[in-house]
């Protein structure tokens, strides 16, 4: 469920937390870079890609669950 | 639980572009003001990703004739939206939409496309155009940094849920600390509400993911529920929309794309555009947002959106639309799926009921309830809107707290809140708010849906009734996040109550309200609006004429 953190990657910086208005990542303090944040309420969000745009070392990505994939021909 | 007290001549309730707009001006006029935001006014509200599409009157684009430019626009998606606040309500929208176009340019939000106002969207070809195009993608942050500058505070992560005073007056509001531990009571001479739309009522059109829908997932119409508890009208709570757009994916920005809108044998299914023009879009969308509803079910879709033709111009602008508009999710959903748009078509479907009721609201952004002002989403689906009925609420505020002062507070009402609040988080058993959420979705959707009777409203209303009492006593929150949604959630039961009441009295078929037992429109109604109002602790339906 959308949005993914690649923890290698990661740096705890919190930036992804701070401009998420549905507050996916609930429960991360994402203080001093010490506690990376963890998706708790992936079914808030809005795709809308601010966090992966915040992310200072491309950690976050969205993936689009299989339900919203826009069907093409 | 930590307490804390804030007092403000203005309180704004969401730091929407209404709230903002709002917070700026009553600072300019040397008021104080706080806004108390859900989620954060850099990020959040329907507006938070930008936007394209700015509807306003200029009258060196427009033509001198502004009555000319509003009957053109009512033959557009802003007719059915506009029609029941009156012609006061629209002129005044109109007349000082200028205003804040030339205001937000000069901030830095580009309203300009190569020093010109350039108009193109949402019209029909050939004929007068309604809106000007604009790069909107940074307008949250350029009136966050604006309403920063002039002293506002922000209040971020703060969730209003009840406002204080009753009939004679609106005195301050109570909300919870969406992260910490902490209520806040604010003493406020005036509230502005801007909290935006009211969505998650109706199930969405994925409805195991519940943050899908057009708007985001925290606009749960708290300002309407609030507003009526302490006895503000609500109106139209039974009349129903629609909005339309890619497929599976809810999004606005129906009116940014360029393409044709085909059926499987790639005729087009509008008679307005036949080859990709970023001036007009298909507007058929806009004309019937039901139309590819009725397509699936009818067996002639689905209907897709063909942009094949484009030139690489315009696709680019196109694209940069979308991107202003905050459909960046989307477009790299496309991107990651190969999906071409100048060789693939995409689908399109009519999305998920909304609620259209909505706060009554006069020219001056007042409510009926002295000191309680409104804008944007509450009242009207529009950017335009909420920032120029925000700008009126401040000016209309700055007047009224010139007589008004922060009254004694409501002692017992405070602390049987707290008392609440702190319970919903010390409950060990019973629903949480998800459940409690699909369950009333279900409940509107099989009761008060597209197919509306009496017998089914009455069987769904009672049904309503036994869970919003059973949620209302069992509800319970983990932590501070649920104790937010279930807050909304119970927000959401009160409003689907009153949609229950006035689908009951809407005795005909108008629009998407749809009465087996009444299955023709009754033209006595046409000029009427449907009001509930609290009276004496029970809901009471009446009906109003549409304001002049």
């Amino acid at each position: 469920m959308p949005p993914e953190i690649d923890y290698e990657e990661c740096t705890g910086c919190g930036a992804c937390r701070d401009v998420c208005a549905e507050d996916v990542f609930f429960g991360t303090t994402g203080d001093a870079g010490a506690d990376k944040p963890v998706v708790t309420y992936p079914e808030a969000c809005y795709h809308c890609y601010l966090c992966v745009q915040a992310c200072p070392v491309r950690a976050v990505s969205v993936r689009t669950p299989l339900q919203m994939h826009v069907p093409y021909k | 639980m930590k307490s804390k007290v804030v007092e403000t001549d203005l309180l704004c309730v969401g730091g929407g572009i209404a709230g903002l707009m709002a917070a700026i001006r009553a600072r300019d006029l040397g008021i104080t003001a706080v806004i108390a935001e859900k989620g954060a006014t850099l990020y959040s509200g329907s507006g938070r990703l930008g936007n394209d599409h700015f509807w306003c009157y200029i009258p060196e684009a427009h033509g001198g004739d502004l009555d000319a430019f509003i009957k053109e626009c009512m033959l557009t998606q802003l007719g059915p939206m506009t029609s029941s606040l009156g012609r006061t309500v629209v002129r005044t929208w109109l007349e000082r939409s200028y205003e804040i176009v030339k205001l937000w340019d000069v901030w830095g939000i580009e309203m300009k496309h190569d020093g010109k106002w350039e108009c193109s969207g949402h019209s029909f070809p050939g004929r007068m155009m309604t809106h000007l195009k604009y790069k909107g993608y940074n307008q949250k942050p350029v009136l966050t940094g604006e309403a920063q500058k002039r002293g506002t505070t922000i209040m971020d992560r703060v969730m209003v849920f009840e406002l204080l005073g009753n009939a004679d007056g609106v005195t301050g509001a109570l909300a919870i600390d969406t992260r910490d531990d902490t209520f806040i009571e604010f003493r406020a001479k005036s509230v502005l509400l801007g909290t935006g739309n009211l969505g998650r009522i109706y199930p969405g059109i994925t409805p195991a993911l519940l943050g899908n829908g057009t708007r985001p997932f925290t606009m749960t119409g708290d300002g309407r529920a609030m507003a009526y508890r302490v006895g503000a009208e609500l109106l139209n709570m039974e009349m129903l929309s629609r909005h339309a757009g890619v497929k599976n994916f809810a999004r606005s920005g129906q009116g940014t794309w360029a393409g044709v809108c085909r059926d499987p044998e790639g005729r087009a299914i509008g008679k307005y555009v036949s080859k990709p023009d970023i001036r007009y879009g298909d507007i058929v969308i806009e004309v019937d947002k039901q139309i590819f509803e009725r397509y699936r079910q009818a067996g002639r879709g689905p209907v897709y959106m063909d942009c094949r033709g484009i030139s690489a111009d315009d696709l680019v602008y196109m694209i940069h639309g979308l991107e202003n508009e905050g459909n960046v999710g989307l477009l790299a959903h496309l991107k990651e799926e190969s999906i071409d748009l100048t060789k693939n078509t995409v689908e399109f479907m009519t999305y998920e009921l909304r609620c259209q009721g909505r706060l009554q609201m006069n020219e001056k952004a007042e409510t009926g309830l002295p000191g309680l002002y409104v804008a944007g989403d509450e009242v009207a689906a529009s950017i335009s809107g909420a920032a120029v009925f925000g700008w009126i609420a401040a000016e209309s505020a700055a007047q009224y707290i010139k007589k008004a002062s922060i009254s004694a507070t409501q002692q017992q009402k405070i602390e049987e809140k707290k008392e609440f609040v702190k319970e919903l988080q010390t409950r060990t058993q019973g629903p949480d708010w998800r459940d409690a959420n699909l369950a009333l979705q279900q409940t509107m959707s099989d009761y008060a849906g597209l197919i509306r009777s009496e017998a089914m409203l009455t069987a769904g209303l009672n049904h309503l009734r036994r869970l919003k009492e059973k949620a209302q006593r069992t509800i319970r929150a983990k932590n501070r996040w649920e104790l937010t949604r279930c807050l909304e959630v119970l927000n959401l039961y009160g409003l689907g109550e009153l949609v229950f009441l006035a689908a009951l009295e809407r005795k005909e078929s108008r629009g998407l309200h749809n009465r087996s037992d009444y299955p023709y429109t009754d033209p006595l109604l046409n000029d009427k609006l449907l009001s509930v109002k609290q009276v004496e602790g029970k809901p009471a339906v009446e009906w109003r004429n549409t304001p002049a």
